[in-house]
């Protein structure tokens, strides 16, 4: 199983509650692959950023879900020859957040074998007293 | 060259003065930190629009780390991140 990250853009020409409806449909081909859905946010209606279909705005739908690459495949395909859903986006993201929560992990690990810093303010203290002396400018020699 | 008439070797010697006492010397930079390491965040979400925006100018394109200050790590993260936010729509590939 794997994670991954699932929006698809919905025609704008729909109502919200078809819009709902098509979001059911990937929802349920999901979870019927065994699928298990970690989040589902819907977005609503956004203004797109460049027309798509000469389309200024979409519904956009958000699924987190723990899959099996086949499943997600097939939601792809379909979502691919879907006339309603106008763009899709599938990215694996559980590779992504592993590896910030190592590093996550080892910057505390560093933070906590580092010993607590008490003498960090002594030397601006002394430093500014020997500036170097001010020379005159533009004298040629 | 050696022959050169009087007035032009007074006005070169002029302008060397005038460049030994500039103020480019005392030009402070000010250092730039990676935002993503000073705020210790690990990973650049592609969903965070508002973000995403800050690294986004007027044109389109992606800012550049020599202005930005981000760090190498955080401006791949931030790179496919912006791209895979362009991909559906949230943020502009260019604006004119």
């Amino acid at each position: 199983m794997r994670l991954y990250d699932i929006v698809a853009l919905v025609t704008p020409d729909l109502t919200d509650e078809d819009a709902q409806k098509v979001a059911a449909e990937y929802r349920k081909i999901l979870s019927d692959g065994g699928a298990e859905i970690v989040r589902d946010e819907t977005w609503g209606r956004r203004r797109l950023a460049f027309p798509i279909q000469r389309k200024r705005e979409a519904y956009y739908h958000y699924f987190q879900v723990s899959a099996e690459p086949a499943v997600v495949a097939e939601t792809q395909r379909r979502m691919k020859l879907s006339d309603q859903v106008i763009r899709h986006l599938a990215v694996r993201s559980d590779l992504e957040l592993k590896r910030a929560a190592k590093s996550a992990a080892r910057q505390r690990e560093k933070a906590a074998k580092r010993p607590p810093r008490p003498p960090a303010p002594m030397p601006p203290a002394s430093a500014p007293l020997e500036a170097p002396p001010i020379m005159e400018k533009g004298e040629p020699s | 060259m050696s022959p050169a008439p009087r007035g032009g070797t007074r006005s070169a010697t002029a302008s060397r003065e005038g460049k030994a006492g500039g103020r480019k010397k005392f030009f402070v930079r000010r250092r730039k930190v990676c935002k993503f390491c000073a705020e210790k965040l690990e990973y650049v979400d592609w969903k965070d629009v508002k973000l995403l925006q800050s690294f986004i100018p007027e044109r389109g394109k992606i800012l550049p780390r020599r202005i930005s200050g981000t760090c190498a790590l955080h401006q791949r993260m931030l790179q496919t991140a912006i791209k895979r936010a362009r991909s559906i729509a949230l943020i502009p590939y260019a604006t004119d």
